[in-house]
């Protein structure tokens, strides 16, 4: 069964904000910004290989790696809590209708529990979806 | 893998999901009652239903010497659970972000 593909389980929301990318990149990747919308605590360090901590209101924590950045553009982390699934959760922020506003999409893909590389089955949440990478391409 | 990459990945062969909408709309059948249905042979039924029982989504049940193999749609249930949590959740957080900047 490992051989086979991974299929892709993911889903995409999207809204257009009254602000410049700059400054929605703000509320993304600083750490007191992004607490006060997403409802919980969150710590990021946003350069790739970075750590992602998320203590939502009422939930179990999540925590994880920054996979990529692109400064203003583009970040991508990946994540799981002790209950729930690991996923791959990407935000793009893209020029609005007008130079005032910024259409930010997100996007959070399932990722597997458990990946097989030449050492036999990694998995979560001791290595991060980067490492995954560099195994399976060892 | 865990299972909602493997039920992706068993839908991902058109035979197979002939044989799983097969199962889904006819009802419980053997390897060989499915065989008679489609134009492959016994024994790639029988390879395809090893792969969909692997991901959840047939169940074998005994009765005597035969096997008979029966839809289940819970793993697809759990996708559609999972899916329909993310949107709302990131609908609510993506609102919340448009309002902090206003």
């Amino acid at each position: 069964m490992n051989d086979e593909p991974v299929g892709e389980v993911a889903i995409e929301r999207g809204v257009e904000v009254s602000a410049s990318p700059e400054d929605v990149w703000e509320r993304i990747t600083n750490s007191t910004l992004i607490s006060d919308w997403m409802d919980g605590e969150v710590t990021i360090d946003p350069e790739p290989g970075g750590r992602i901590t998320f203590l939502p209101a009422g939930g179990p924590e999540v925590w994880g790696t920054v996979e990529e950045v692109i400064v203003n553009q583009r970040i991508q982390w990946s994540w799981r809590s002790d209950e729930g699934r690991p996923s791959l959760i990407e935000f793009e922020l893209a020029p609005g209708s007008d130079e005032e506003t910024t259409v930010v999409t997100v996007r959070e893909t399932l990722l597997p529990w458990r990946i097989s590389g030449p050492d036999g089955i990694t998995e979560w949440p001791e290595a991060s979806l980067r490492s995954f990478t560099a195994v399976n391409a060892a | 893998m865990d299972i909602p990459h493997r039920v992706f990945s068993a839908l991902g062969d058109p035979t197979r999901l002939k044989v799983l909408t097969t199962l889904a709309s006819a009802g419980p059948a053997t390897a060989t009652e499915l065989a008679a249905k489609m134009p492959i042979t016994r024994q790639a039924v029988a390879k395809h239903l090893s792969a969909l029982s692997a991901a959840g989504l047939v169940n074998r049940e005994s009765i005597g010497r035969e096997v008979r193999y029966q839809f289940d749609a819970s793993p697809l249930e759990e996708l559609a659970s999972w899916a329909s949590d993310a949107t709302n959740t990131w609908d609510r957080r993506l609102e919340r972000l448009r309002k902090s900047v206003e």
